[in-house]
Order: structure tokens, then C-alpha cells, then sequence
């Protein structure tokens, strides 16, 4: 498993199973580390950090060797992405996978057909054809990740996982750089392990929304400033791997396609027939898990978050939720005033409470 | 308040084009069009729609819909030197100052109920993630339906036929708002109209490339943006055919001082009024002979496959799909046009257009067309800063001679 080839992907919406089926393993090109910053030369630095931080990796040489790279039609930055990948690293195989922006039935059978194309993209890159045996046994391998990940998500939640959200963050961005044997064996002997208090103070509860937030000290700043995260909404974070239903009629790229169009939509990916429906979406979540604030985490230069934040605080402030916005640009020197900020965040609510 | 500022401009500019009947007033017909259409939009007795960038308004047109896409909003406050305390009420209501202020003016102007309120909405997926979350914003504002075309990345034949598809999906949903379903008679005069007028901008163009070019730098500003709005009507080929007679006439008696430089303008302009442009052609003799958005890729439209045909088109708006196809264009036209050199205003909030800054540059580099990058916002005239803009100007008139 280990010596799969690997096929890079930077967005929480790539069919991951179906790469897995065709015999790679995907490894996301998560915006972390000190690579020097050179993509400013290629692309304007009002674009989402995040794009910028792969490709200055990319461009540094920090990711391992890959036999391909999946970049998912899913707002401008992705599209600056593949423009100026293909530019730097002309020699790599590279595909622009269309993500329709809601789940009809023409968009529906559209994706299908992407589905198609991304298998023959794979087969190119030397991969197998899958068949629809071995990609059901790739979406029950996905499928049992998502729900081990979500038993980690609760003990969390329940400040009972020893290490705390950033042992969690640690194992999501295994999930998505590791073979999922191995994460699956890791998030096995944690949950073997009696439960036990991580030992973080047990502040105001926070569900936190927002992008990329890949940093495992990012999500141990909550605890470190005296908030006690409830719940989370990342691409980088529960949204990378999800619980879906992949039953139904056709065959498995039909199933395949409908059922990865209902995952927990993004601000990227909405109903038009519910224009602001995110808003309502996050405040119901928020709810749910009992917190008392939101934080929203979102990159800067981020578009789909940016116009979508108004209304979302509007509708958080209609539900007496306290939003607080946090700026990301996928550098370490943020965290700093994210400390400050949050203190103070959490301070207010305790207030409040 | 706005349909009266309407009715004023468009009677004044009809009567000066009355007062001169033998003159092709190519500019004021297409500003007198852009006062009816405002006209029509706010007339309050009409289906109006406000939409993306890229959807069909000749078949919009053909359902008796008035429509315009949000952007052109945001350029007439602009223009109109209004933008700024639209961008202030957008600012205060949460929005932020780094995002495109075409879309910030345009949410600040619906705040402050002056934007008229459409019966719908239609969005676009290209050419960026901003207008259509503007759309959504609206919509959500309004209280009012969106409907949203997703532009598939390709521009090949599958996208063009699932483009088709959704096209159709579209007519359904306005026939279910307005109440009147599409006549196919009248949508194959339209697109009869569209093409009359396209091969009529194919002229325009072609005169525009003579050297030295009969166009000043303003001229043709807007023209192919703004054109598909009037496309489906006879405006669009009185305006088309205005350009002709008026571009034909000044090759014929040459006027004015000239030209030393000719210019290739990338993406959009800006909108405010500056000295930029007075400073090309007074200090510099240097003229804006090509915009990147005043290009007619695309073929006829087959009548008898008009949603296949409006499909085909919608595909080539040139800041949709990879950038390579991007950039062939802009190579084209500068070897068309004969430019020295290009300006790319990097519009600040723009991921589609200006995100791709210096992948751009490096591509025109490597096809030897010398380009300058603007950093401006091309709504917002706060930040403007003349002096810098100025001096980075000289210098790159000085080093194309």
C-alpha cells in the first residue's frame, strides 16, 4: 500500500475513493510549512493564501514525487492553481475536475460523466480501470475512515481524546497524506484506549466554521485560550471525509456522483433555490452542539466566504450566537494575534454566560 | 429618482443625435441605449432580471425579459462618480474592502434601495466565484428566485451541450416566473439579430486594426462587454452600424495627431474618471487600439439550434476556462492589432482576471509584448494612486519608444 503511487489533490470535494480504487493514493497538498514565497511572481497576492502556500510548496519541491494532480473546479484560486501549476510543472498530469454547484439532475449526470473522465485521467497516469467491486470497496474504506474519524470528533467534543483537537487535526491530515490502512489502524488503537480528560481547560463551547486550517497548534490555541471547540466545519476538518449514502439506482459512478453532491455543502456550493440556506445551516450546528459562540475561520482573499459572511453573521446574531471572523493566510505569524482575539472572544462569552 | 436620471440622459442624448441627423453619433446611440436600458429597468411595469456576466440577454429579450448583469451597475455608479457611498453602505453592512468593488457598489445600491427589485435572478459560475456569491446575495436581499448556469471548465462540445441543456432548464424557469413561455419564432428573430449585429462588430473591429487606427482610446470602452445586453434588438445593429459608418468616415478624412504607440488593454476598464487615458494620448501619442473584451470569437448562431449555438458563444467569454486559451487570445490580438505593448489594470478584488497577473506578463513576455501592470481598482476611486500610476507609466512608454 505504502508504495502506491501518489495523485495530489488540494480541495475537500475530490472523489478520493475513486483515486484510491484506481490503485493511487491521494495525498492533499496541504498549505503548511516555510517553503519561500514565490508564487507572488505568478499570480496576484490578493488570491486565497491557500492556493499560493501549495504552489510555493510545489515550487520549493517540499511535496513527494506524484503521478498526477486533481484540481477541482471549485472557485478562481482553484483555477489560478491548475494555470499556474501547469505553467511551473508542465511535465505533470494534471486535470480540472468540474464540481457543479448543487446537486440537480442535469449537474447530477454532468459530474458523472467528470467521474468518467477522472478514471480515464488515472488509467493515463497508469492506474487500474476500477471496477464497480473495487470502488465500493474504496468508498467502505472511506466510509469506515469517516466514521472512525467521527468517533474521534465526539470524544473531542467530550474533551476525552487525550491530546485534543490537534491529535484529531494530526489525523485528518494523516488521513489525507498516509495510506488509509494506517490511519485507520492509528484512529483503531486510540479509540482501544480508555477515554481519558485532555486536560484543557473546559471554557465557553465554540463551533467553529470556515476553510483550510491545517495546523494542529491552530486547533490547540482554542484550548490553550480557554475555549473548548464543540464543533467544527473545515474543509480540512469534517468535511474532508463524510458520511454519505451511496445507494441507489444506476450503476457506481451514478451512486458515486449523487451521493458526493449531498455532502455538507461549503460556502462555495449552494442551492440556488435557497439563496442564504448556509447561514441557517451553520446556526442549526452551531445549536446543536450547544456552543455559545462561532468562530469562523476563512482565508483572506477567500470570495465565497468573504460575501457570504455578512448574512451569516446576520442570521448568528438572529439566534444570540456572537460571531468572531479570523483571517487566515496559511502562515504561522497569524496565530499570534489569533491568540489575542480569541482571548478576548472567549472572555466576552464567559461574560455573557 | 434613478428612472427619472434615466428619462434626462436619454432624452438629452436623443435630442442631440436628432439635431445632427447626418452624423452616425456612434457613441451617443450606444450611451442613449444604455440610458433605455436603465430606463426599462427601472420602469417598474416589466419582468426584470438582474443576472451574471455571461447569460444570453438576446433570449432573455426574446421573453420579454429586461435584463442586465450586476457588474454594469457598479460601472454606471463608477462612471457616474456615485460609486464611492455605495462602496461605504456595502462596507458598513459587513462586506469586505478586498472584495471587487463592482460587486461591493452593486450590494451597497441595493442596500440603499436603489437597485429596482427583480422579479428574478440568473447567475453565472464564470467568470468569478464573487459575482455569483453577489447574485446569491441578492437574491437572498430581494427575497427573489436565482436560477444559476454552472459553466463546465472545457470549452468543448460536451460543455456547450450541457450548457444547452441548462439554457433550456433556464427558459422553463423564467416562463414559470413570468408566466409567458418562450416563442420559438421570437427567439429565431433574436438570434437572427445577434448575428446581424455580430457581422457588424466583425467590421468594426476590422476597421478598428487599420493603422494608424481610426478609434481614440475611449471609443470602443465597454463596447463588447456591454454590447451583448442589446444583442436580440434592433439598438444593437443601429449602434454596430453607427461604429461602422463613423470608424469608415474617419479613415476617410484622418483627423487628430499621430500615432506613435498603439495599445492592447486587458480585461476590463476603469471606470472613475482619470487622467490616464488623456495622459496616453497627449503626452505619450500612445492609443488604446484593442480591448480584450472587444473580440467576437465565436461563429453564427444557428437559428435552428439557437440554446446549442447560445451555449457556443457563452463559452468563449475570454475570462472562462484554463488560461493558456486566455492567453492565445491576448497574443492574437496584439499581433492583430499591432500593438507595442499591453496594459493590464489589475483590478484589485479580482481573482479571475487580475489572479492570473503574472502568469500573463510572463506569456506576453515570451511572445515579445512588452506589458504593464496597473495595480488600481477600476470601481473604487479612493485608493487611486495618480502619481505612482503616472511614473510607472512613463516608464514604460519610454522603454517602448
Amino acid at each position: 500500500m505504502t508504495d502506491r503511487p501518489r495523485i495530489g489533490f488540494a480541495c475537500s470535494y475530490t472523489p478520493l475513493p475513486v483515486i484510491d480504487a484506481a490503485g493511487f493514493l491521494p495525498h492533499r497538498l496541504l498549505p503548511t510549512g516555510d517553503a519561500p514565497a514565490q508564487s507572488g511572481a505568478l499570480l496576484h497576492d490578493n488570491l486565497c493564501p491557500h492556493v499560493l502556500r501549495i504552489l510555493d510548496r510545489a515550487l520549493a519541491g517540499e511535496f513527494p514525487p506524484l503521478a498526477g494532480v486533481v484540481v477541482m473546479n471549485s472557485c478562481d484560486a482553484m483555477r489560478r492553481l491548475a494555470d499556474a501549476w501547469r505553467t511551473t510543472r508542465p511535465a505533470d498530469r494534471l486535470i480540472v475536475l468540474d464540481l457543479p454547484m448543487a446537486p440537480s439532475a442535469q449537474l447530477t449526470a454532468d459530474f458523472r460523466e467528470e467521474l468518467t473522465r477522472l478514471v480515464d485521467f488515472l488509467v493515463a497516469a497508469g492506474g487500474v480501470r476500477p471496477s464497480d467491486d473495487a470502488l465500493a470497496e474504496s468508498v467502505a474504506t472511506y466510509q469506515e475512515l469517516a466514521s472512525g474519524l467521527d468517533l474521534l470528533r465526539d470524544r473531542a467534543r467530550r474533551g476525552v481524546l487525550p491530546g485534543g483537537w490537534a491529535k484529531l487535526q494530526e489525523i485528518n491530515n494523516q488521513s489525507v497524506t498516509q495510506p488509509v490502512g494506517a490511519t485507520l489502524a492509528a484512529i483503531g488503537a486510540i479509540l482501544a484506549e480508555a477515554e481519558a480528560p485532555d486536560g484543557a481547560a473546559r471554557g465557553a463551547p465554540i463551533y467553529l466554521i470556515g476553510n483550510v486550517l491545517p495546523e494542529p497548534e491552530a486547533l490547540a490555541l482554542f484550548a490553550e485560550c480557554g475555549a473548548r471547540l464543540a464543533g467544527e466545519d473545515l474543509c480540512t476538518g469534517a468535511r474532508q471525509h463524510a458520511l454519505l449514502d451511496f445507494d441507489g439506482p444506476g450503476d457506481a459512478l451514478d451512486c458515486f456522483a449523487r451521493a458526493w453532491l449531498a455532502r455538507t455543502p461549503c460556502a462555495r456550493t449552494f442551492d440556488a433555490a435557497a439563496p442564504g440556506a448556509v447561514a441557517r445551516l451553520i446556526a442549526e450546528k452551531a445549536k446543536a452542539c450547544g456552543a455559545r459562540g462561532v468562530v469562523a475561520h476563512v482565508m483572506k482573499f477567500c470570495d465565497p466566504y468573504l460575501a457570504r459572511l455578512p448574512y451569516i453573521q446576520d442570521e448568528l446574531q438572529r439566534q444570540n450566537l456572537p460571531l468572531l471572523t479570523l483571517m487566515g493566510d496559511c502562515g504561522g505569524g497569524a496565530l499570534g494575534q489569533f491568540r489575542t482575539r480569541l482571548e478576548a472572544f472567549v472572555e466576552m462569552l464567559g461574560a455573557r454566560s | 429618482m434613478m428612472r427619472e436620471y434615466f428619462d434626462n440622459v436619454a432624452g438629452q442624448l436623443a435630442a442631440k443625435i436628432a439635431a445632427q441627423p447626418e452624423l452616425p453619433h456612434a457613441r451617443r446611440r450606444f450611451a442613449l441605449e444604455t440610458a433605455r436600458l436603465g430606463q426599462r429597468l427601472f420602469s417598474a411595469t416589466d419582468a426584470v432580471a438582474w443576472c451574471g456576466v455571461p447569460v444570453p440577454f438576446d433570449l432573455l429579450r426574446a421573453m420579454d425579459v429586461h435584463s442586465c448583469f450586476i457588474e454594469f451597475v457598479g460601472a454606471m455608479m463608477a462612471s457616474a462618480g456615485a460609486a464611492g457611498a455605495m462602496l461605504q453602505t456595502a462596507e458598513t453592512a459587513g462586506y469586505f474592502t478586498d472584495s471587487c468593488a463592482y460587486h461591493r457598489a452593486v450590494l451597497g445600491a441595493a442596500l440603499n434601495n436603489l437597485m429596482p427589485v427583480p422579479d428574478f435572478l440568473i447567475g453565472a459560475t464564470t467568470p468569478c466565484a464573487g459575482g455569483l456569491a453577489a447574485l446569491e446575495n441578492l437574491a437572498r436581499h430581494f427575497r427573489k428566485d436565482l436560477f444559476v448556469l454552472h459553466f463546465p471548465y472545457d470549452a468543448d462540445e460536451r460543455s456547450a451541450r450541457s450548457l444547452a441543456a441548462q439554457l433550456v432548464e433556464m427558459t422553463q424557469f423564467v416562463a414559470a416566473h413570468t408566466g409567458r413561455p418562450l416563442d420559438p419564432d421570437r427567439l429565431r428573430a433574436a438570434v437572427e439579430k445577434t448575428n446581424a449585429a455580430r457581422a457588424l462588430m466583425i467590421e468594426v473591429y476590422d476597421l478598428a486594426r487599420r493603422k494608424p487606427s481610426p478609434l481614440r482610446s475611449n471609443d470602443l470602452k465597454d463596447f463588447g462587454i456591454v454590447m451583448p445586453l442589446f444583442f436580440g434588438s434592433d439598438a444593437a445593429l443601429e449602434i454596430a452600424q453607427a461604429w461602422k459608418d463613423e470608424l469608415t468616415g474617419r479613415l476617410a478624412a484622418p483627423a487628430g495627431p499621430p500615432e506613435r504607440l498603439r495599445l492592447l488593454w486587458i480585461q476590463n476598464r476603469v471606470q472613475f474618471k482619470n487622467p490616464l487615458i488623456a495622459m496616453f494620448e497627449d503626452e505619450y501619442r500612445a492609443k488604446i487600439v484593442a480591448d480584450e473584451l472587444n473580440d467576437i470569437p465565436w461563429g453564427p448562431i444557428d437559428p435552428d439550434e439557437p440554446y446549442l449555438g447560445l451555449a457556443r458563444r457563452m463559452l468563449t467569454i475570454p475570462l472562462h476556462g484554463a488560461l493558456p486559451r486566455r492567453i492565445e487570445r491576448l497574443v492574437r490580438l496584439a499581433r492583430e492589432y499591432q500593438a507595442d505593448g499591453a496594459v493590464n489594470p489589475c483590478h484589485w478584488g479580482c481573482r479571475q482576471g487580475t489572479g492570473a497577473k503574472g502568469l500573463i506578463q510572463r506569456a506576453l513576455r515570451d511572445a515579445d509584448i512588452p506589458v504593464i501592470n496597473l495595480e488600481v481598482d477600476c470601481i473604487d476611486p479612493r485608493n487611486f494612486a495618480e502619481g505612482q500610476l503616472r511614473t510607472r507609466l512613463e516608464a514604460f512608454f519610454e522603454m517602448l519608444g
